[in-house]
């Protein structure tokens, strides 16, 4: 027992007990143990070699008697010249395959097969051969110009299924036994596609025998029809089992109609004969979605049609799709005709409006839509499959093979060592990724063909990956490598491609600005720049100035970046705008010298470098921040320094800068250089994704607190000076800064209150308290040297006191109280609203907040006072909007903009926040959210204007990012536009719907606010 | 460069063609043109031929006013009016903004973009106009304030060496000779009122044709001494010039409309395609009937439809359902009869069409079957029925628009907001008027 045990072991078996059950199965009666172990050992998966031979001569016993007998002297190892066992096909292809194996049992008249001549570098079998062997199966005369079959129905589709298998178990066979399966795998899939092409032409000719019956076999032989291949077929390099892309062309004369409908006809008949139901499975699924209009579209068409459809109506895509379009089956003349016609439009697309657009979106096609359970199985998707493999090559043709037509064939691997040969890609890279291709393809077949399954998936158990790993090295394997070998090696290979697509889209691309001579690629300046313009970088010879810079001399700087940069250079084209985030990253990179960390962050942290390629070709704002704090760069790789640090914090830092730094000077310098890194931080972080808009407001109101309080203090301690003081300042903060609503470019609106310490002349006091204002405004504004660059200056506005800007700057609180007891305006208790303490005194604070209170929370809001405030907002809808702008843009003041929103909410808290504490908040949200559940505002009402005014404080921000200036408009211009709208979290491309969106949001907004406002 | 463009670029040289007519269309509906010598054709197709949108009704905003028209070469045509000697031809464009992505205020790409809705549910539509029009013997008003009419003839009529007859003559020849089909012509109900029905082609294709036919018509009639008008109602006492339009909509080569066994062989895409012209018509009535003057024509009695119905081979239904002969499904259509000769056709029949797949989409259920003359039915009856009227007055009009959800969907944001902004202008233009009939009416007596 113990010595089968070790045989089967030693033979590479996987389920010992059920093999050595299947041993003493009494179909292997008789049979010589030595040879039959010699056999199946030559298997990829003994296994199931074993189990599929005892099924195999339980149906047909003359299988054992090409087995040698036990006791039958063979001299196993002599008998074939070649040194081949006889019966290696047989073996080899049981290892392989299931589903061939079950074909075998099904029909075991096809066992003749097994004689296939087997050779280290096999034969192939011609398209002609294939096709005379398939049309004959169904009857057809292969030599004539419209083969017509003599049988139809069921017994059509079981011949011509059945000839198709035994030429794919012949096609099996040699593969398996090839010497090297990568060396002939696009020689396999070229047969796999004359195969299925053969196939198309007999099942044409017995849909044409079906088709005379209905349509009379005169009309149906005026109707010719070609068939063309798209996708892997079209480009000759099929899978073992996979949809068959075609597109039918169909040419009757003088009568298109009659075409129409008898080509229509055919179609259906091709199909039915290749994939209905029966006897002899179906074959696969002929798909025609490729056509145009997709499967809305008509099934065939005339060529005039078809050229009709892409000169009019075609997606860009489509022409992408072209580019594997050939002649494969039906009347070859008529799909010659439409490759020649349809050629130019594949080779111009790259001049077509929207190719950059389009390159995108087969960028994205690459990683879509991977199940999460299959994200580390797949071959096929994702960075480092056969996609990704397919995307570089053929976005290369497409750039390049408009000038050079050697570039053109179809073929994955023709392409690329026609690529290579005109100098696009470098020899060894090219090499490695023909290599990487056949070898992601080899293992695609081998996974296939087992149960001719289409899948794409690696498979999980143990024991098919050890199979599989067998199969993919070839028979020339001298021991069986494991599961885990060949685990680690496709890894190697995923790894592998996904660098390779930077290295050959953009090293050429470097060695050219640089003038290195490095590489065997010389891309002419017009390629480099077509390379360039592909990818979207607009001013290529400025973008090659910038690569020169960056990888010029001998630093470490530059060797490291020389490395990088092709990776770098992709995510920037990923942005808005390449150009200035090339720009930025040089400017950066020099600013930053050679600092070792942020070589290292380069080197080591690829999610930073990724980071910072987005940021800088997406936001003129950070750029410009990043180029003066480079040391900033630092936090792109850890998200715990993108947390905006609380008020707390910054408070403390500037307390302790203050107590270090007593000169006024020195002091409000650091203090305003905090202001701009916390800016800095919190635009970082909301570029990351860290930030939502609200805790952005939220984050950038206390920076602004801090500074706020910071310059206070400083203000006060120098209008002292050593005599005592006699009043105590209070900043109240209003508008937006009230309601902790910042947006990058909020001015802070404030009040200034004060109160006159005990003892002190008031006059005095008065006076003393305007010089710490007017210190306080100044320290805060002022030019300072050396000057702080990149500064956004925080302006402090007190437009919002009483009597506006007639009113004195600060009054005591005491003027306050008189001033509101006799006369306040509508206007300044609706800006009252907003009112929060700030900075300042915390008794003063607290009494001015209740004086304050009874004013802006009234008790009898009068139905006067309610239309005196609805007329006011009426003249400033008709005067405060600048001359010239569209209000459908504008965000703050335009139809369903901020303002309108804000107003309605104001209005609501004026009338009802006395009996409703809730509306009592200084924050528009949450004072909107408290009226809709008081049910001042209804439901959808109250979301309509939430959502328009979270919209439009994005776009506020996203305008401040992106341009790096305030600007209070939608934008118009396209680039911008997207822009924006990436940064209010639309996907690329979506710039006109984010248009239409923001234009749509606010009209509804509109709508709600004209009833529920004006009444 | 395609060979369309070629063919356009050879044309020019062996035709030994003059000018270059670029056609665009304002968002009124007003036809646009920029003159291009020979030698620019070839620029303007590759980039397009930059002007200053600003002037242009609804094209810009004032601070962006650059824009690109792009020169659609399938649309190209010669002018046969201008005389064989220093030929003048035209081309329709797309009008693009200085990126070169469509201008969303492009009446031409507004309807694209509902044939491209209609495209991605797998519909091609079809379109077929009668368009009805005077021809008066002067753009000016008679002595006593009222056009005049070429003849007195009527519906059908023969009128032996009219002018009617020899101008409907030549206006079909010349139609024909820049590539637009006539099915029919005849003299209309009213005195000097002509109808001509183009036969169907493509939607969009309809509405270009539906520009370049009201050009021609005006041309031929110049040159015969009379003027034609488009004007939905010139006559208080004579009916109004409509454009009733029938519509198809082809699944590949089936048309979605028919089918066999059905109540009038109407398919269910069919019904619900005329649920959503029905259900949506108030709100898209400001388009199809864009005119101050156009409520004149839809509430002034005779035929014109003023009430949501619809019908089989009912002359008072607005939306009718054309008998047509056994065997001839190709031809099952349904037509909607508000529209009137003066609309902007790219607009009209975007929302015509953005109401029917809006109807297909959601899958609204229609109503029975008008029968009887719904215009002698009386209000009660009418509204026991669910014949809601269509908006009385441009007002009106506007106001329901307003309140549509679907209307800028299918127009676009900006469309919707320049064409609101329009109306309400002329509207308030209009009330400003003291009108004959007040003058008549109140001066003597008051």
């Amino acid at each position: 027992m113990s010595s089968i045990t070790r045989t089967l072991i030693g033979n590479g078996f996987s389920d010992l007990e059920k093999s050595a059950r299947f041993l003493a199965a009494g179909e292997l009666e008789g049979l010589d143990r030595d040879a039959l172990f010699a056999g199946l050992a030559l298997a990829n998966d003994p296994d199931m070699a074993l189990q599929s031979l005892v099924w195999l001569i339980g149906a047909a016993p003359e299988v054992a008697q090409r087995l040698p007998r036990a006791g039958a002297a063979v001299d196993r190892r002599n008998d074939d010249d070649d040194g081949a066992s006889p019966n290696e096909a047989l073996f080899r292809l049981l290892g392989a395959s299931q589903a061939l194996a079950e074909f075998l049992v099904r029909n075991p008249g096809h066992l003749d097969v097994l004689d296939t001549p087997i050779s280290a570098e096999p034969a192939a079998v011609t398209g002609a051969a294939l096709r005379t062997s398939l049309l004959r199966a169904v009857g057809a005369d292969p030599a004539s110009d419209l083969p017509v079959a003599a049988l139809t129905g069921t017994e059509a589709y079981t011949a011509l299924r059945t000839q198709y298998r035994r030429h794919l178990t012949d096609l099996a066979i040699r593969d398996l036994c090839a010497a090297s399966p990568l060396d002939v795998m696009p020689q396999v899939g070229a047969e796999l596609a004359d195969l299925a092409a053969a196939a198309l032409d007999a099942a044409l000719a017995v849909a044409r025998a079906e088709a005379a019956d209905t349509h009379g076999a005169d009309a149906v032989a005026r109707v010719r029809v070609g068939i063309v291949g798209m996708g892997k077929s079209g480009a000759r390099e099929l899978n073992y089992i996979s949809d068959v892309d075609v597109m039918y062309l169909v040419d009757g004369g003088a009568d298109e109609a009659e075409a129409i409908t008898i080509g229509t006809a055919l179609a259906a008949g091709i199909s039915r004969a290749v994939n209905s139901p029966g006897r002899e499975p179906a074959l696969w699924e002929v798909d025609a979605n490729l056509r145009p209009e997709g499967k809305d579209g008509p099934l065939v068409r005339t060529l005039d049609s078809y050229l009709a459809y892409y000169r009019r109506w075609a997606h860009s895509w489509e022409f992408q799709a072209l580019l594997k379009a050939r002649a494969m089956a039906g009347d070859l003349t008529l799909g010659a005709a439409f490759e020649e016609s349809v050629a130019p439009l594949i080779w111009t697309s790259s001049e077509r409006d929207g190719f950059v657009e389009s390159v995108q979106a087969m960028r994205l096609r690459v990683t879509e839509h991977i199940p999460a359970a299959e994200a580390g199985r797949q071959l096929k998707l994702g960075k480092g499959g056969l996609r990704d493999v397919e995307f570089t090559v053929q976005l290369l043709q497409l750039v390049h093979a408009k000038a050079d037509e050697s570039l053109r064939p179809r073929a994955t691997t023709a392409a690329i060592t026609a690529l290579m040969r005109a100098g696009y890609i470098g020899r060894t890279d090219a090499h490695a990724l023909d290599e990487s291709y056949r070898y992601l393809r080899v293992l695609e077949h081998r996974i296939q063909l087992r149960h001719l399954r289409r899948t794409h998936l690696m498979p999980v158990a143990e024991e098919e990956l050890r199979s599989l790993a067998c199969a993919v090295v070839g028979p020339l394997r001298l021991k069986r490598p494991g599961a885990d070998a060949l685990l680690e090696h496709w890894h190697r290979v995923k790894r592998r491609v996904r660098d390779l697509h930077e290295n050959i889209f953009y090293r050429p691309i470097l060695a050219q600005a640089a003038h290195l001579s490095a590489d065997d690629v010389q891309l002419t300046p017009d390629a480099v720049q077509a390379r360039l313009a592909a990818l979207g970088y607009r001013d290529a010879v400025g973008a090659t100035r910038h690569i020169q810079a960056l990888i010029g001399g001998v630093s470490r700087r530059a060797a490291l970046q020389r490395q990088l940069l092709p990776v770098l250079l992709d995510w920037l084209a990923q942005g808005v705008d390449p150009d200035a985030g090339l720009l930025g990253f040089r400017r950066v990179s020099e600013a930053l010298g050679t600092s070792h960390w942020y070589l290292g962050m380069l080197r080591d942290h690829q999610a930073a470098a990724e980071r910072l390629c987005h940021v800088l070709s997406s936001s003129r704002f950070i750029t410009d921040l990043l180029e003066v704090s480079p040391e900033a760069t630092a936090w792109l790789g850890n998200d715990k320094e993108l947390v905006p640090l609380t008020f707390e914090a910054q408070w403390q830092e500037i307390q302790s800068k203050m107590s270090r730094h007593p000169d006024p000077a020195d002091a409000i310098r650091l203090i305003r250089l905090i202001r701009r890194r916390e800016t800095l931080r919190i635009a970082v972080a909301n570029s990351s994704g860290l930030l939502d808009v609200d805790k952005v407001a939220a984050a950038l109101s206390d920076a602004d607190q801090a500074a706020i309080l910071g310059a206070l203090l400083v203000a006060e301690a120098d209008v002292y000076g050593d005599s005592p003081p006699k009043t105590r300042v209070l900043v109240v903060a209003m508008g937006r800064q009230g309601g902790r609503e910042n947006g990058y470019d909020s001015d802070a609106d404030v009040l200034y209150v004060h109160r006159a310490l005990p003892g002190a002349d008031a006059d005095e006091a008065q006076q003393q308290a305007r010089a710490i204002v007017a210190k306080l405004s100044a320290l805060l504004t002022q030019p300072l040297k050396p000057a702080i660059q990149a500064e956004r200056v925080l302006v402090l506005d007190a437009a919002l006191r009483p009597e506006g800007q007639q009113g004195p700057l600060v009054r005591s609180l005491e003027a306050y109280r008189e001033y509101y007891a006799r006369w306040s305006l509508p206007w300044e208790t609706q800006a009252l609203l907003r009112a929060r303490p700030m900075a300042g005194a915390d008794d003063l604070a607290a009494d001015f907040m209740a004086l304050v209170d009874a004013i802006r929370y009234p008790a009898g809001f009068g139905e006067a006072d309610g239309r005196e405030i609805r007329r006011i907002k009426a003249r400033v809808e008709s005067e405060r909007l600048p001359r010239g702008a569209d209000p459908a843009r504008h965000v703050k003041l335009g139809r369903g903009g901020l303002s309108d929103v804000e107003w309605l909410v104001q209005l609501i808290q004026l009338q009802h926040a006395h009996e409703v504490p809730g509306l009592r908040s200084t924050s528009t949200i949450a004072a909107l959210h408290a009226a809709r559940d008081a049910g001042l505002v209804a439901f959808d009402d109250a979301e309509q204007l939430e959502d328009a005014w979270r919209l439009a404080s994005r776009v506020r921000n996203a305008n401040v990012i992106w341009t790096g200036r305030t600007s209070d408009t939608l934008p118009s211009s396209r680039a911008d536009l997207e822009a924006v709208a990436r940064w209010c979290g639309y996907e690329p491309g979506a710039a006109s719907r984010f248009e239409e969106d923001y234009l749509g949001v606010t009209r509804r907004a509109r709508a709600v606010f004209e009833r529920v406002f004006y009444g | 460069m395609d060979r369309q463009q070629e063919y356009v670029l050879r044309t020019i040289e062996e035709r030994d063609v003059r000018f270059v007519r670029l056609w665009f269309t304002d968002v009124v509906g007003s036809l646009k043109s920029v003159a291009l010598a020979p030698a620019e054709v070839e620029g303007a197709f590759e980039e397009g031929l930059g002007f200053d949108g600003s002037a242009v009704e609804g094209l810009a905003r004032v601070f962006e006013s650059d824009m690109l028209a792009q020169p659609d070469p399938t649309t190209f045509e010669i002018l046969p009016w201008r005389g064989e000697t220093e030929q003048t031809s035209r081309m329709f464009c797309d009008i693009l903004t200085p990126d070169g992505e469509p201008s969303a205020a492009d009446p031409r790409h507004v309807l694209k973009r509902s044939l491209a809705k209609a495209a991605d549910m797998g519909f091609t539509c079809y379109t077929h106009p009668e368009i009805e029009f005077y021809l008066l013997k002067s753009a000016e008003p008679g002595p006593d304030g009222v056009p005049v009419p070429v003849d007195q003839a009527g519906y059908f009529d023969h009128v032996p060496g009219g002018v009617a007859q020899d101008f409907r003559r030549t206006a079909v020849t010349m139609l024909e000779k820049v590539g637009i089909s006539v099915e029919f012509s005849h003299h209309e109900g009213g005195p000097g009122q002509n109808e001509i029905d183009l036969r169907y082609a493509d939607a969009l294709q309809t509405a270009d044709n539906i520009m370049t036919f009201r050009t021609v018509i005006r041309e031929v009639a110049i040159q015969q001494g009379s003027y034609a008008t488009f004007m939905p109602k010139p006559f208080t006492d004579h009916p109004g010039s409509g454009m009733h339009t029938h519509f198809s909509l082809f699944e590949g080569d089936t048309n979605a409309f028919h089918e066999a066994g059905a109540e009038y062989q109407l398919s269910k895409t069919a019904r619900q395609f005329i649920a959503g012209i029905l259900r949506h018509a108030p709100e898209f009535t400001a388009v199809t009937n864009q005119f101050v003057n156009s409520y004149k024509r839809l509430w002034g009695g005779g035929e014109a439809p003023s009430y949501l119905s619809w019908g089989h081979n009912n002359r008072s239904a607005l939306v009718r359902v054309p008998l047509y002969k056994p065997g001839k499904w190709q031809s099952a259509r349904v037509e909607y009869r508000g529209i009137d000769s003066a609309a902007n056709p790219y607009l009209a029949y975007a929302v015509l069409l953005g109401a029917g797949l809006k109807g297909i989409e959601e899958g609204y259920e229609l109503g029975p079957a008008a029968h009887e003359d719904i215009a002698a039915l009386s209000a009660g009856e009418r509204r026991a029925l669910g014949h809601d009227p269509l908006p009385s007055s441009l007002h009106d009009a506007v106001r329901q628009m307003e309140e549509s959800e679907l209307m800028p969907e299918i127009l676009g944001e900006q469309v919707f907001e320049y064409f609101l902004r329009n109306k309400r202008a002329e509207w308030q233009d209009y009330r400003l008027q003291v009108t004959p009939f007040e003058l008549r009416r109140y001066l003597g007596v008051l």
